[in-house]
């Protein structure tokens, strides 16, 4: 499975690719570089179904929802 | 390049945005009987934001948000801002698909894996961004004519359903659960339209942010009270409350005559219609955001890879059906409330202070940034 997920990443983006009039190669990396984390996050999220999700600020819920239930206490 | 946006068309833009896939929820349930209380409290603290949005959408008037920015605050902070609203947008594309994808396994295609519905609206929504905001514009406003009109149509064929006792008694249980579930039909979807800043490049005049980004706000706000009056009225507040989808099983009461029944199909249909939309809309949000934050001028190209990473995030954040409700119905999540509140304000503040300076230098009073 792993495999075909990763085939249709390489097939849509070289079909894409083809289709460029121009291809300016800042342009055609960053397309790269982006369309491999797409396959990248395809294959981990089926690799790993329970990959936890980042929560950068879920220390401002947590300190919130203690100073709306009455400082913790 | 900028693409001109007839008022019309952006109020229907972001209103259809701002109904989504929003009303298929059981909105504000913290408050129970009391939702319409949380929803015109909701509308009241949210007309100043949105005033402040459209504000800010003014006072960059002919320049897009990317040239702007870059004025406002230089170039890499400004990347920094336009890479943190391109990561809220596909967020909140993979809380959309995530949603859409749900609702069609548990109502109707429950044998059909959630991906394949994913895909059909991934590509379908990259499609239309690939043409431009102006295409998906003239699309919200033909559409918006559909969505509402049948969603009305509806809701006065439950007509003889509905029971304003379910109403009573009003705030029983005190304020505290009409202010949270206020916070909650703030948080989704009311300020979502805060994505617009990326959309709206070039309106016919100064004015027409005002009228886009208030009218198409309080116009979504009013239909999503009115569906979900009808739908408490019609189902209890209990039931309300306790069902994933309270608008579709209300509608499944319709009986008219024996003849007219089945009306919850209708309901699948506008959700798709507009959560379409708003999956398009996010998508281009995502793709125009990167592509300033990336130091690009052209976004099209980045709009397949942004698209397609949206169908794995939408098994990632959320994975049940009750997760869904739950992230749905919830209250304000920090992350929503720094893009949605924070950073907005920020931006209008700096711009405000800019222009006030440029003011003092200059003779004449300048029209924007």
């Amino acid at each position: 499975m792993v495999g075909v997920i990763i085939f249709g990443f390489v097939l849509i983006g070289g079909i894409e690719l083809y289709c460029w009039p121009q291809r300016p190669w800042k342009e055609v990396l960053a397309y790269l570089l982006l369309l491999g984390l797409a396959a990248a996050l395809s294959v981990t999220i089926y690799l790993v179904p329970d990959l936890p999700v980042p929560e950068p600020l879920a220390f401002l819920a947590k300190l919130i929802m203690r100073l709306w239930q009455g400082g913790g206490k | 390049m900028k693409e001109l946006i007839p008022t019309r068309q952006g109020i229907a833009l972001v209103a259809l945005f701002t109904i989504g896939n929003s009303f298929i929820y059981g909105m504000a349930p913290h408050a129970g009987r009391d939702l319409w209380l949380s929803f015109l409290l909701a509308a009241v603290i949210a007309l100043p934001l949105i005033t402040i949005y459209a504000r800010l959408h003014s006072l960059t008037y002919g320049q897009t948000l990317s040239e702007a920015l870059t004025q406002l605050f230089g170039k890499w902070p400004s990347r920094a801002v336009a890479l943190g609203y391109s990561l809220f947008a596909w967020r909140l594309a993979c809380l959309v698909v995530g949603d859409l994808t749900s609702f069609v396994q548990t109502t109707s295609l429950t044998q059909t894996p959630q991906i394949v519905v994913a895909a059909g609206f991934i590509i379908l929504a990259l499609w239309i961004v690939k043409y431009g905001t102006e295409v998906l514009a003239r699309w919200s406003s033909i559409m918006i004519v559909i969505v509402v009109g049948i969603i009305l149509g509806t809701l006065v064929l439950m007509w003889s359903e509905v029971s304003f006792e379910a109403f009573l008694p009003i705030m029983y249980d005190g304020f505290k659960p009409v202010i949270l579930g206020a916070f909650q039909v703030l948080d989704f979807p009311l300020l979502e339209p805060v994505i617009f800043f990326w959309v709206l490049d070039a309106l016919p005049e100064k004015k027409s942010s005002y009228k886009v980004f208030l009218i198409g706000s309080l116009m979504a706000t009013s239909f999503l009270m009115i569906i979900a009056t009808v739908s408490l009225s019609v189902l209890g507040a209990d039931k309300y409350v306790s069902y994933y989808f309270p608008i579709f099983m209300a509608t499944a009461r319709i009986d008219v005559a024996n003849f007219l029944t089945r009306m919850e199909l209708v309901v699948g249909v506008t959700i798709a219609l507009s959560g379409f939309l708003k999956i398009a809309v996010c998508v281009l949000v995502a793709s125009k955001a990167l592509a300033h934050a990336l130091g690009f001028k052209d976004y099209r190209f980045l709009v397949t890879p942004v698209a397609l990473s949206i169908v794995p995030g939408s098994q990632w954040f959320v994975q049940t059906i009750m997760g869904i409700v739950e992230s749905a119905t919830k209250i304000a999540s920090p992350s929503d409330v720094f893009m949605e509140v924070v950073v907005p304000l920020l931006l209008w503040i700096t711009a405000e202070i800019r222009i006030s300076k440029q003011g003092e230098n200059k003779a004449g009073k300048p029209n924007s940034i």
